[in-house]
């Protein structure tokens, strides 16, 4: 009996202290997405069942840069994201480097993918434009590239989320049905989607505050499933945003919870038994309109539509970063020009001629394929066409702003006539000429020139001479890389070296095609 | 639930905690309430149950790494006769197998490795005999889906295992003709692996033909991070061993040890493809292959038998049916995981001395998908193959071809995973 008040006594004392001090009821500092505040309402009721207090402190972070165990100290216990590939990459990188890290404890507690709303009668308008009417990624960027879709997206240097959409897009443009690597993302293929960006935010919540204040500036936006259900539930669109997911694959975000501080952990077990409980898990699943991770949880009908293949992310942190900031700033306009130099040498004539207009159609548009629909020409990109023979035939540039525009390439690809000699160095020095102009008129502006020819130089300067004459054109003109496209009877020692002293790369049409030589250097730099 | 307090650990006393949360829609007025009212629960509680006291007067809490095989101890039955017969509660710290041996165990009692590779790495590292049990064991298999495997059977890689009456739940999978599926490369037979720029795609090779989806991405393999999880370590043996010609790596007779290690080198170059074409590993296999994306998520997952036939024992409690969706390819040839639970404290043995003599512990291992060893017996299916049939789930025939991939000596397949994975130096206990 005495060891049973004895028992009862320290119940009492244990109970007392665990109510009061212990992690029974604690606060708990928690790094989280801004995406995440919709589960705020939640965490009041996960207080009441467990003692423990989320303090959210929203902050928008890509990788979680600047916390530990990646780096520095950090005041909070928890992290709460979209997803944490980005940190786990940046991890990788340090535990690499000799390093001596652990990877933070995480639970994933609720999946959505990132997916595009449309406004209806876009979506209309794009699934008329596919046979079968089922969107890729591939389509979307084609419609943003000729103005149909104005999309918004979260800042990828900062979201998470818009680096889920990057990485999504970007691995839809590579088209080689795995996770990106180094030789993927050399050139940057999503200058055309890029164009139909007008509106972005540090997070997706951000994003969609902006779209609710300036509906008439986009018509579709790329985010969660769940925050696109959730925008449709408010009511304050003007018409609710049509979700599509897209055919070619999506990046699936499991918002997981890491626990930074293992000093934490029993609590941290607590909170995360407590969010993948059935009862937790179907209230965000009602709230949120997140999909449900315990699978005793029967999802709503709409989030039992399927999603389309998840697409893998890249297992490098320089793939992801080189996407990043190739992509750059969503709000910064940028028009890149590109010189073609075509040669018009007889030689030309006939089948050749025709897989040149052909590759010109292509990038204007006509190439079904999802690599052409990336690589085709975008409205605020300078063209510029020179033909040349012996000397340089014609030079005109155009701004594209609309079919008007590609029509009239295509024409000065048609209708050129034939010159009986090829003077491949006057051309491309006429070509520096020509980007050296565009830089100084736009500094920053990404310049570079194209130089198609299938025989050697026969007419015009030396190839000394030109360098020469580079070298004379200053800083503006060092920076512009020639992309020689061996064709024919071209001298490909000749072209490499031009390519190797201007930093390009040259590219051979003879295995494959012009339509396919144009294409794999497009948005290389 | 606790029977008395622990007094090692005060605040982890049960009864009150629980209380709290019961009385969950309480709208907290104040510590003190809660702690009255608690420590009322607690009082009765102690009341009620004051008389089944066990013998023990004090519940342990034993401090465990695990990785997959949490799945054992997080089971609400193991934790209830661990806890009621023993007094033991297992505080389970989740980490990959191979992370456990490659980091530190300050605080752990026990780790629990999935496989030997990595259990070897643990026990090298003590410095005094330890006690350990190695209560089951599991082959390591890919979980996939009907249309995936069908496909895969078309392109004749896989072959469906004879089910009694309906749809068979497994397939025997050729990894030599699987891995022409899994390099990324235009095959030069061309038959079977799709051609150009499909070649090795789910597409190329058939599936949106057999499936209403479609999926041009290309064949792989999803897996636990290579330089942390016994699974894909594992799959990494598998790998090395088929393309070595069935041979363990290795094991050739070179006239030197430096043209021995090029040739392991040579071959993890080759296999780091199968592996790296996915891109970011992802953690926790099974629980996104069983989830309702999983199909989504990936097409086929690295996973272990006991966790496949754990979720056909449940779902066929909870439908009445077995999930005709979700079916196993088994590896030809295949490879058995041992997983060992290590004590590394006198708290840690005392539950590996549980674990090595509890029947009811085993039979629920067995009731877990484990394949468990009979005392006395070499056989370890026959109790797992009964349990099966008990319980209306197909039986998994023995493979025909019963070529087992030998794992290669430890020095040899870490050279593999470091090569394929990058990974990073060991970080052990001493610097």
């Amino acid at each position: 009996m005495r060891a049973l008040t004895a028992l009862l006594a320290m119940a009492l004392l244990a109970s007392l202290t665990s109510s009061c001090t212990s992690d029974d009821d604690i606060a708990l500092r928690v790094l989280a997405g801004p995406e995440l505040a919709d589960i705020e309402p939640l965490l009041d009721e996960l207080e009441e069942d467990t003692g423990i207090e989320l303090k959210m402190e929203y902050e928008a972070t890509a990788d979680l840069a600047g916390q530990p165990p990646a780096s520095g100290d950090s005041p909070y216990d928890l992290a709460w994201l979209a997803s944490d590939r980005s940190f786990l990459l940046r991890l990788q990188e340090r535990l690499a480097s000799g390093d001596r890290v652990t990877r933070p404890e995480s639970t994933s507690i609720m999946r959505s993918p990132v997916v595009i709303g449309l406004a209806p009668d876009v979506a209309k308008e794009l699934r008329d434009r596919v046979p079968g009417g089922r969107l890729t990624w591939a389509d979307i960027a084609d419609a943003a590239a000729d103005g149909a879709v104005r999309f918004g997206m979260a800042d990828p240097r900062r979201s998470d989320t818009g680096r889920a959409a990057l990485v999504g897009v970007a691995t839809a443009a590579a088209g080689t049905g795995s996770a990106l690597r180094e030789q993927d993302v050399s050139c940057d293929r999503l200058r055309g989607f890029r164009s139909g960006q007008t509106l972005t935010g540090s997070s997706s919540r951000d994003l969609i505050d902006t779209y609710l204040d300036h509906q008439d500036e986009a018509n579709a936006l790329i985010a969660h499933e769940s925050e696109l259900l959730s925008l449709n539930a408010t009511g304050e669109p003007a018409e609710p945003l049509e979700i599509v997911h897209p055919e070619d694959g999506m990046v699936l975000s499991d918002f997981p919870l890491l626990l930074l501080d293992p000093g934490k952990r029993s609590a941290y077990r607590k909170v995360t038994d407590w969010l993948l409980g059935a009862d937790a898990q179907r209230k965000l699943m009602e709230r949120t309109h997140r999909r449900p991770v315990n699978q005793d949880v029967r999802p709503e009908p709409r989030l039992r539509a399927a999603v389309g293949n998840a697409l893998s992310f890249p297992d490098r942190l320089s793939v992801v970063e080189r996407l990043v900031a190739d992509y750059g700033d969503p709000l910064r306009r940028t028009a890149d020009q590109v010189v073609f130099l075509l040669d018009f040498s007889t030689s030309m004539r006939g089948e050749r001629m025709a897989q040149l207009r052909a590759a010109f159609a292509g990038l204007s548009g006509a190439d079904e394929t999802s690599t052409g629909k990336f690589a085709r020409f975008y409205r605020g990109e300078r063209i510029t066409v020179v033909r040349f023979g012996g000397r340089v035939l014609e030079e005109r540039t155009v701004t594209v702003r609309g079919d008007a525009d590609l029509r009239a390439l295509e024409e000065i690809v048609a209708e050129g006539a034939f010159d009986d000699a090829t003077a491949v160095w006057s051309a491309l020095d006429r070509g520096y000429r020509v980007a050296t102009a565009a830089v100084r008129e736009e500094p920053g502006q990404p310049v570079a020139v194209v130089l198609m020819t299938d025989g050697e130089s026969n007419a015009g300067i030396a190839y000394e001479e030109f360098l020469r004459r580079r070298r004379a054109l200053g800083a503006e003109a060092a920076d512009v890389p020639t992309f020689p496209v061996h064709f024919g009877e071209a001298d490909a020692a000749a072209l490499k070296r031009a390519a190797t002293a201007t930093g390009g790369r040259m590219v051979d049409a003879n295995g494959s095609s012009l339509s396919d030589a144009f294409k794999e250097i497009r948005g290389c730099h | 639930m606790s029977d008395a307090v622990s007094d090692d650990r005060p605040t982890h006393f049960q009864e009150p905690r629980l209380a709290t949360r019961r009385g969950g829609r309480l709208r907290v007025p104040g510590h003190v309430l809660v702690a009255s009212a608690a420590a009322l629960a607690g009082l009765l509680a102690l009341t009620i149950t004051g008389n089944t006291l066990r013998p023990f007067d004090r519940i342990v809490t034993i401090e465990a790494k695990m990785a997959s095989k949490s799945d054992f101890f997080r089971d609400p039955e193991v934790q209830r006769l661990l806890l009621r017969e023993h007094g033991i509660r297992v505080d389970v710290h989740r980490l990959g197998s191979r992370g456990i041996a490659t980091h530190s165990f300050a605080g752990m009692d026990v780790v629990f490795p999935s496989g030997q590779p990595a259990a070897k790495l643990v026990l090298d590292q003590q410095k005094r005999s330890v006690r350990s049990s190695r209560p089951f064991v599991t082959p390591l298999v890919l979980g996939t889906f009907r249309d995936y495997a069908k496909t895969l059977e078309r392109a004749g890689v896989a072959v469906p295992q004879p089910a009694g009456n309906g749809e068979t739940l497994y397939y025997d999978l050729d990894m030599r003709k699987f891995q022409n599926l899994l390099d990324g490369v235009d095959g030069p037979r061309g038959a079977g692996d799709g051609s150009g720029s499909t070649a090795d795609t789910w597409n190329g090779i058939g599936f949106d033909d057999i499936s209403s989806h479609s999926n041009s991405g290309r064949v792989l393999v999803r897996t636990s991070d290579v330089c942390e999880s016994n699974a894909a370590g594992t799959y990494l043996s598998i790998l090395a061993f088929v393309a070595n010609g069935n041979r363990t790596p290795g094991t050739e007779n070179t006239s030197s040890a430096q043209s021995a290690g090029d040739r392991v080198t040579a071959l993890a170059e080759r296999i780091r493809p199968f592996i790296n074409l996915q891109g970011m590993w992802a953690d926790e296999q099974a629980d996104s292959y069983f989830s309702d994306l999983g199909e989504s998520i990936a097409p086929i997952s690295l996973i272990y038998e006991h966790q496949y036939l754990a979720h056909q024992i449940a779902y066929q409690d909870k439908h009445g049916e077995q999930d005709t969706e979700r079916v196993l390819l088994y590896p030809s040839p295949y490879a058995l995981t041992e997983p060992q639970l290590i004590s590394l404290t006198e708290k840690g043995d005392r539950l590996v001395e549980v674990m090595d003599n509890d029947d009811r512990l085993r039979e629920r291992a067995v009731e877990l998908g484990f394949r468990v060893r009979a005392k006395g017996e070499d056989d370890t299916r026959k109790q797992l193959d009964a349990y099966l049939s008990g319980h209306g789930i197909q039986v998994p025939t023995e493979n025909p071809d019963r070529t087992k991939v030998f794992e290669p000596d430890l020095d040899v397949l870490e050279k593999i995973i470091n090569h394929v994975g990058n990974c990073p130096p060991p970080e052990g206990d001493t610097p």
